[in-house]
C-alpha cells in the first residue's frame, strides 16, 4: 500500500495552487454565452454559404462587402475565437500542466489571436474598402 | 495526468485456471484480476469456476464461494452485502457497480471482474481509496452555522428536507468517481461526482450558513470545472443518484452569485 499522507493542500486549493480559481467560473460564464451566441450567428453563416454557393469572386465580395453581412460576420469571428480559446483551455487544463500547459496555452492564445486579427481584418477590408 | 496505456508492470497477463469443482452440474465462469504486491509480478487474470448450485445468486456470493471453497487468498472487501455499506465496489463486465446487487443473471458469458479503475491496488479488488476519502473530508462534510446554537435541534420544514433527497443516500462506494475520466486524468485535483454530490447536499441544506464559504472552497479550474459532463457517473451509480446534476446545480450557484 502506498504511503501518502493526505492533507487539504494535497488537494487543489483555489488559494495557492493551480491557475487563476477566481477566473473558472467568468470562463465557464464566456463558454456558455459565446457558444449560445454562436448558435444564432451560424444561422447567418450558413445563409451566405448557401447564397455565395456558386458564385464568383465579385459576388463574394459583394455579399460579404455589404455591412449588414460583413459586420455580423466580423463579429462572428470574435466571438468563435474566443469561444475557440475557451474551449481549447479545458482540453489543454486536461492534459498538460505546470510550464507545458503554459506554453501550450500561449500557443493556444496566439493561434486565435491571429485568425481573429486576420479573417476580421479582412472582412472590414472588404466592407470599407471593398 | 493522462495515460493512455497502463504502464509495462502493471499490465494484465494470463493468470491460472483453477479446477472446476467436482460433480457440479451448473458451472459460471468468473475472470478476476489479481495483484499481489508481495509477489513483485504483474498483475494477472485468473479464471474460476463457480458451482451455481451451492452458492447464492448474486456476484458477491460467487466472489464468496471462490474465497472459501477454492482460493482463500482472493482479497475483496465486502460487508454489509444488500447494498448499503458500499464495500463491494469493483468494475463488473466494464461496469462500475456493487458486486452484492449484480445478479450472475445479468449477463451471459465469463464474469469479467476488476478493481475500481484508475485507483491504486492494495491487493487483487482492494483499491486504495487514500485521496477519495480525503477528497471528501475537503468538502467539510458536516453542519456549519454562524448563528447560536438553538437549544433543541436546528430545524428544517419538509419542502427543505425534501431537497436533500437524491443526495443524502450516497454511500460513498466511488463507484461514480472511478467511471469519470476527468477524475482519472485529475484526480487529485478535480474533487470527483461523489465529493461534489455531496459538496451540494450541505450547500443546498437549509440549515448551514456557509455557503458563500462553501462556493469560494469550490471554485477553481480543477475542483469543480473539470466535470465535462461525460454523465458516466450517473450511468454506474449503484443507488441510482445523478451527481452530474448535482455538479451542475453548483456551477448554477456559481453563475448565479456571479451574476448577482
Amino acid at each position: 500500500m502506498r504511503e501518502q499522507i493526505i492533507t487539504q493542500k494535497t488537494i487543489a486549493d483555489p488559494r495557492s495552487h493551480y491557475g487563476d480559481a477566481k477566473a473558472s467560473t467568468r470562463h465557464f460564464i464566456t463558454q456558455r454565452l459565446t457558444g449560445v451566441s454562436n448558435i444564432a450567428f451560424l444561422l447567418l453563416l450558413l445563409f451566405v454559404v448557401v447564397r455565395l454557393a456558386g458564385e464568383d469572386r465579385g459576388d463574394m465580395v459583394e455579399t460579404i462587402g455589404s455591412a449588414w453581412i460583413g459586420l455580423p460576420l466580423a463579429l462572428l469571428l470574435g466571438i468563435v475565437t474566443i469561444h475557440m480559446r475557451n474551449g481549447m483551455r479545458d482540453i489543454l487544463e486536461d492534459y498538460f500542466h505546470g510550464r507545458t500547459y503554459r506554453l501550450y496555452m500561449m500557443l493556444n492564445t496566439l493561434f486565435c489571436l491571429i485568425i481573429a486579427v486576420a479573417g476580421i481584418g479582412a472582412i472590414l477590408k472588404l466592407v470599407f474598402w471593398g | 495526468m493522462v495515460e493512455l496505456m497502463l504502464p509495462k508492470a502493471d499490465r494484465p497477463t494470463k493468470g491460472k485456471t483453477w479446477p472446476k469443482p467436482a460433480g457440479a452440474n451448473r458451472l459460471r465462469e468468473y475472470h478476476i484480476y489479481r495483484y499481489n504486491p508481495d509477489e513483485n509480478a504483474n498483475p494477472r487474470i485468473d479464471t474460476y469456476w463457480v458451482d451455481l448450485d451451492q452458492c447464492g445468486p448474486m456476484i458477491l456470493d460467487g466472489l464468496l464461494w471462490i474465497k472459501n471453497n477454492v482460493d482463500p487468498t482472493l482479497t475483496l472487501r465486502r460487508s454489509c452485502r444488500e447494498g448499503i455499506c458500499g464495500s463491494c465496489s469493483m468494475n463488473i463486465n466494464g461496469l462500475n457497480t456493487l458486486a452484492c446487487t449484480k445478479g450472475m443473471d445479468d449477463s451471459s458469458g465469463p464474469i469479467k471482474i476488476y478493481p475500481l479503475p484508475h485507483m491504486p491496488v492494495v491487493k487483487d479488488l482492494v483499491p486504495d481509496l487514500t485521496t477519495f476519502y480525503a477528497q471528501h473530508r475537503a468538502i467539510e462534510p458536516w453542519l456549519k452555522t454562524t448563528s447560536p446554537t438553538p437549544t433543541k435541534e436546528w430545524t428544517q420544514t419538509v419542502p427543505q428536507r425534501a431537497k436533500l433527497d437524491g443526495l443524502y443516500e450516497c454511500i460513498l462506494c466511488a463507484c461514480c468517481s472511478t467511471s469519470c475520466p476527468s477524475y482519472w486524468w485529475n484526480g487529485e485535483r478535480y474533487l470527483g461526482p461523489a465529493a461534489l454530490l455531496q459538496a451540494y447536499r450541505w450547500l443546498i441544506d437549509s440549515r448551514d450558513e456557509t455557503t458563500s464559504e462553501r462556493l469560494d472552497n469550490l471554485e477553481d479550474p480543477f475542483k469543480l470545472y473539470r466535470c465535462h459532463t461525460i454523465m458516466n457517473c450517473a450511468k454506474v451509480c449503484p443507488k441510482g443518484l445523478n451527481p452530474a446534476k448535482a455538479i451542475a446545480e453548483i456551477k448554477k450557484m456559481m453563475v448565479e452569485r456571479k451574476a448577482a
